[in-house]
């Protein structure tokens, strides 16, 4: 219990940390979201007129008074309204988050299952031992860092010319709600399943040299038999602690994916308010993320005892956690 | 019309009969082939770059704004894209104007409705306008530009509504035209600035051929076909409903993407088709319209009150040191024809100057020698120890700004002149815009059919691109002012086109500016897309476009 509250402790630190750094930064750039929308020469305000609407979205006043105001209005729940389009953020975030979520857990899924079979694939004890297959084993112990380099709106743009524009497989317009979804997957999942089977390739490896996988194979276990009962189990730990950061990465992919795909989503809400240095928007996304991060971290940290009884001493676990995790 | 015609077909490389085709079905001219009349229904899918961001008229000068407004509300006038002259529309006759152009009476339709069903009336033209002229920023909503020294308007009966003027607003009547004087329903106008943003679409009532049904926000947008429009001006194909039932409209943002869902029959239309994508649409079964903008031309404008390009000598150098041709042959097509003048050949008050435009760099070597700038070790030009340094903004809405300010570094490099490029965002440029001595080149244009878009762009108490009024807020040059004055401020067509040339001419020779092409607005589309037309700045209008097949 006492872990846990400072755990929330912790969260609530980097919460404010995330917005602080987020606020200043983006109040440090010249202009700002009046600027962007209503400075903009196609609509040909005068300075007057200019002054007239920074005043009404108080945009002149001291920069400390419009951070104290945003901080307000955050603790109060109000997330404000979009500078570049009037419309208020909850709205935008709520229009958004259900696409993102579908996109971002079927990415996950598909990401973490293409890297176990990837990991089993190039590790296994079968094919190991057969000479012929070389060529294969590392092939597929290269496919990881092949993917990880992939741009993701490369892959993005190639699968959507390959299976919509040439092969007609999937359409991009008018599609079911699955079909939306095909794609986008693939495009999130290729660059989040890379690193995830590189770390369960090199765990898998490491943990197979342990003499305690010796010792089992020697009282006569089969490869299945250790791969799942013991190899595995220490195997998932560093993964887990890999899929835990991986979010960002997903973050990061969802706004590409999102933009090349045009799907509506917290990615692309992101991308539209960057480009119009959208600061509510942007503050909203800045916490959103913050929050969703730290609850994935602090999950993480909470299975760690599930999977490994070693780490079930509760005094212990946080201190452990990077030991096994290195 | 010709010009255009002219355009698409070098940019297709199509043959003669296929020309005539696409002459009979160019700009808002046809909605027919000659083998078959328009096809009644579907629904066309239309792919945008960017979403949309409000749709409060004034502020609809944004492209993917501008596509929905276009569609939804009518106009007192309506401009005919081709010739640009002005017609009756909601109004039934073209305005009755005083001498002095600061009272303007139209007498209106009686059978024009909303599409919430209230009436289209005197009393709801004068709350538009009201709005409009005059703004309101306690709401956040913005003056329109196109209307200028706007008092009041009266309602003088149901059907007659005057407006009156602090000073002559000559160009009211095209203003009125234009898609910034978009009408919408009284109820409409009372909404504050974040009630026209996403969101809140389908409540936006105006009562034009289409009908707002349906909003994803950031994603889509519906459009219904109003069944009972009824009043198209006449100049158009047809009259009664809109030939489509519907508009899907799509943000794509990734230029492939747009590119090949068209290209592979999965959606209809695509708006900005960049240069290196156009052969794509060559094919067969596929089209390029590419609208005129009809206003100020892509160009560079020297800032010549920074003391870099204060001397006349040095811009007249950075002219003839600068190769159009080259620029437009390398990163644009046909469709970007070479800039004749501070205008396009086909707007308001065209005049050519291009003599002052010529390339040269020998003569832009020796008017540098001249002005006193002389190479130094490292190749760049510097004067009183001071380097030749111009530091140019990225246009972001102009299409491959930095690639064209690229090879302008190059050009320019050669003859020892150090080009910067202002890096940042859409925020920051704007920034920067108005920031004395941080651009000594801007990289602008303006989109406007008529005779005051000169004076919008370069009017120190417009968009003031020169800078004409800084560091010190004195005016640097008071007559250029005072000849664009005369443009929004003589009555009369011809008094206007005489200052609008007279401007023009400054310009030229006091080497202010360097016109680089003629900006169109491109899209793609497919051969079942029939009768699309654009609007007189190259915004889509579908009340005559219809689908084959």
């Amino acid at each position: 219990m006492h872990y846990l509250l400072r755990r929330i402790g912790g969260a609530a630190l980097v919460l404010s940390l995330a917005f602080i750094v987020a606020y200043v930064m983006l109040t440090a750039l010249p202009g700002d979201a009046v600027m962007a929308r209503y400075g903009n020469p196609d609509l040909g305000l005068s300075a007057a007129e200019l002054a007239q609407i920074r005043t009404a979205y108080g945009a002149d006043r001291p920069a400390l008074l419009q951070f104290l105001d945003t901080v307000a209005s955050f603790l109060r729940g109000d997330l404000g309204y979009s500078v570049q389009t009037g419309a208020a953020v909850s709205t935008l975030l709520a229009a958004a988050l259900p696409s993102t979520l579908a996109l971002a857990l079927l990415g996950l899924l598909v990401a973490v299952t293409v890297a176990v079979v990837i990991a089993v694939a190039a590790t296994h004890g079968g094919l190991r031992h057969l000479g012929a297959t070389r060529a294969l084993r590392s092939t597929l112990r290269g496919l990881p860092s092949l993917m990880v380099s992939l741009p993701v709106f490369w892959i993005g743009i190639v699968l959507l010319q390959v299976f919509s524009f040439r092969l007609g497989l999937v359409p991009v317009l008018n599609a079911s709600p699955l079909q939306s979804l095909i794609l986008p997957v693939l495009t999130l999942a290729i660059p989040i399943a890379a690193p995830l089977a590189q770390v369960l390739i090199r765990s898998i490896d490491e943990v197979s040299a342990e003499p305690f996988v010796a010792v089992t194979r020697a009282r006569g276990a089969s490869t299945r038999w250790l791969l799942t009962r013991s190899v595995a189990r220490n195997a998932t730990l560093p993964a887990l602690t890999m899929a835990g950061l991986l979010f960002g990465e997903l973050v990061g992919g969802a706004v590409v994916t999102e933009t090349v795909f045009g799907r509506m989503g917290v990615g692309l809400v992101t991308a539209q308010a960057v480009a119009a240095r959208d600061t509510p928007v942007l503050m909203a996304v800045v916490v959103l993320s913050a929050v969703v991060f730290v609850v994935i971290n602090l999950v993480v940290d909470l299975l760690y005892p599930v999977l490994d009884p070693r780490l079930r001493s509760t005094t212990a676990a946080p201190a452990r956690r990077e030991a096994v995790a290195a | 019309m010709a010009s255009f015609t002219r355009r698409s077909a070098l940019a297709l490389g199509i043959s003669m009969p296929a020309l005539a085709t696409l002459a009979a079905c160019g700009a808002s001219s046809s909605g027919a082939t000659a083998d078959g009349a328009p096809v009644g229904g579907g629904t066309l899918t239309y792919l945008e770059p960017q979403t949309w961001t409000t749709l409060y008229p004034p502020s609809a000068g944004f492209y993917p704004n501008g596509g929905i407004v276009n569609n939804i509300t009518d106009r007192l006038l309506h401009q005919n894209p081709e010739t640009l002259e002005l017609e009756p529309w909601i109004a039934t006759a073209l305005p009755e104007v005083n001498d002095d152009a600061t009272e303007y009476t139209f007498t209106l339709r009686e059978d024009v409705t909303y599409s919430d069903g209230t009436p289209l009336d005197a009393q709801n033209v004068v709350k538009n306008f009201d709005l409009f002229g005059a703004g309101d920023a306690a709401r956040a909503l913005t003056v329109s530009e196109a209307i200028n020294n706007y008092d009041r308007g009266e309602v003088l009966d149901p059907v007659t509504v005057r407006f009156h003027f602090t000073a002559p607003a000559p160009g009211f009547a095209q203003a009125v035209s234009t898609l910034n004087s978009g009408l919408l329903s009284s109820a409409t106008l009372d909404r504050d600035g974040q009630q026209f943003g996403p969101g809140n679409a389908a409540e936006i009532i105006g009562s034009g051929p289409f009908v707002i049904a349906e909003e994803q926000i950031g994603t889509q947008l519906s459009l219904t076909a109003r069944e009972d429009y009824a009043w198209a001006p006449a100049s158009l194909q047809h009259s009664g409903r809109a030939h489509l039932d519907g508009i899907d409209i799509l943000v794509a943002a990734e230029d492939s993407v747009r590119v090949g869902t068209v290209t592979s029959g999965q959606a209809h239309l695509a708006r900005q088709i960049e240069a290196p994508d156009e052969p794509q649409f060559a094919a067969e079964g596929l089209s390029l319209h590419a609208a005129a903008t009809n206003g100020v031309n892509n160009g560079l404008n020297f800032r010549f009150r920074d003391p870099a390009l204060e001397d006349p000598r040095i811009r007249q150098a950075l002219i003839a040191a600068i190769d159009r041709q080259a620029i437009v042959d390398t990163l644009f097509t046909e469709n970007y024809p070479l800039a004749t003048g501070a205008l396009a050949a086909t707007a308001l008050g065209h005049v050519d100057t291009s003599e002052h435009y010529v390339h040269d760099p020998e003569l832009a070597a020796s008017l540098l020698e001249e002005a006193g700038w002389v190479a130094g070790a490292d190749g760049i030009r510097a004067k009183d120890g001071q380097p030749l340094t111009l530091t140019f903004n990225e246009a972001l809405p102009q299409p491959r700004s930095k690639e064209v300010v690229t090879l302008l570094q190059e050009q320019l490099d050669e003859l020892g002149i150090d080009v910067q490029l202002l890096p940042g965002d859409q925020a920051a440029q704007n920034a920067a815009r108005a920031e004395p001595g941080t651009v000594q080149v801007y990289h602008s244009m303006v989109g406007r059919a008529d005779f005051d878009v000169l004076k919008s762009q370069y009017a120190s108490d417009n968009r003031n691109v020169l800078l004409n009024t800084e560091p010190d807020e004195s005016t640097g040059d008071p007559e250029l002012d005072e000849l664009l004055g005369a443009i929004a401020s003589t009555p009369g067509k011809e008094g206007r086109a005489e200052a609008s040339a007279t401007a023009q001419a400054h310009l030229a020779e006091q080497a202010y500016i360097l016109p680089l092409f003629e900006e169109p607005q491109v899209f793609g589309h497919t051969a079942a897309l029939q009768g699309f037309a654009t609007e007189s700045v190259g915004r889509p209008s579908f009340y005559d476009a219809w689908l084959e097949g």
